[in-house]
């Protein structure tokens, strides 16, 4: 072979290798966790960053009498050493919008119509119809999770949940919420490795006004979903009370 | 050897998970350097936890109990379930409990067997 016909060769496969790029740069994504080619690409296994409070800059939603009260009463207990109405102290659900700021990663799913977050804390599932359904306010079925129902506006995926147990808290601190809340979600991939997740929570018996923060979330390739059974071994269980003690001074 | 080398310093930053049981009763401000023998390693969710024999400073053993984080946010920090040993003699820093109990929650391991441990993360 002459180098002249190499050169030819390398041109080729060059214009070949620009063809099959461009062929899959037209084509949506392909991947066990995305199968929705008319939307953006929010899928992948992400994690929070920023903290472990609800909003990263600390601030709380300007609460309401029995909330404020109920809040301080929280807060006042913790700096002395004991965490009040912990949920999570029974290995129950955080629930939402707490979930949402967990430092442990979800895989985001989308597919047609729906979108799932699969949770490795607590091995939580929360389904997300994309199909036009609309959640629909019933007192007699609230939940931890409440329900969610998401649209999409542009780039961005849009959720709504309402139906929420008013015991769940908004994070560790026990920040309260009534069982008005509703949360809206606004989901939009900044880059590649982004995820962004704009929160307002509107709750017009629990806070004076919305409340909004927005989180952000690493996308993490390497990383699997490991599994996470809190009932195996939970030292911190509440007492009669509702206090949470902790197990670090039991012998066992 | 000193048995108890209690080292009280503020901390720097909290290295805990908060989001699941609240770290409530340990104290975050502060922080305790123990000695001791591993008794038990519970490799378990929730939350790891690490029992040491430490002598006290009438030569007494006592049981110090250590919370950590949970087996999944471990693992990606390098840890596994062979870790700590029974009989391993180790050197754990911890936030102590805020009523004076033995134990503490997680912060540092800064020698088993009188080696520096060496922990690889996950990306």
């Amino acid at each position: 072979m002459n180098i002249r016909s190499m050169r030819g060769r390398r041109l080729l496969g060059l214009i070949a290798a620009v063809g099959l790029h461009a062929a899959c740069a037209a084509a949506p994504a392909v991947g066990p966790l995305y199968a929705d080619p008319a939307h953006a690409d929010l899928s992948g296994l992400w994690l929070v960053t920023g903290g472990f409070y609800f909003a990263p800059d600390k601030s709380v939603p300007k609460l309401l009498g029995e909330y404020k009260t109920t809040y301080a009463r929280r807060t006042e207990a913790f700096a002395k050493g004991v965490a009040v109405d912990d949920l999570t102290a029974d290995c129950l659900p955080a629930g939402m919008p707490h979930q949402l700021t967990v430092p442990y990663p979800f895989e985001l799913m989308q597919t047609l119509g729906r979108v799932t977050f699969l949770y490795e804390y607590d091995s939580a599932v929360r389904r997300v119809p994309t199909d036009g359904s609309v959640a629909k306010a019933d007192p007699d079925k609230v939940t931890f999770f409440g329900d969610s129902y998401g649209h999409w506006e542009g780039d961005t995926l849009v959720v709504d949940t309402i139906n929420v147990r008013a015991e769940t808290q908004l994070d560790f601190t026990g920040i309260p919420h009534s069982d008005a809340l509703r949360i809206t979600e606004r989901w939009r991939r900044k880059d590649a490795k982004t995820l962004e997740n704009t929160i307002t929570l509107t709750d017009p018996k629990a806070y004076a006004e919305p409340f909004t923060t927005t989180r952000i979330y690493q996308l993490k390739p390497k990383w699997k979903i490991a599994e996470y059974v809190c009932e195996e071994n939970n030292r911190n269980a509440r007492d009669a009370q509702g206090n949470t003690s902790g197990g670090a001074a039991q012998q066992n | 050897m000193k048995h108890l080398q209690l080292c009280i310093l503020l901390s720097l930053a909290p290295l805990v998970a908060q989001a699941h049981h609240s770290f409530a009763i340990y104290d975050s401000s502060r922080q305790l350097t123990i000695e001791g023998t591993v008794k038990e390693f519970q490799w378990t969710n929730p939350h790891v936890w690490i029992h040491v024999m430490v002598k006290n400073d009438k030569g007494v053993e006592e049981q110090w109990n250590v919370e950590c984080t949970s087996v999944n946010f471990l693992e990606r920090r390098g840890w596994s379930r062979h870790t700590f040993k029974l009989g391993d003699k180790v050197s754990i820093t911890l936030a102590p409990l805020r009523d004076g109990s033995k134990g503490g929650s997680f912060r540092k391991v800064n020698s088993i067997n009188g080696v520096e441990p060496r922990f690889e993360a996950e990306e």
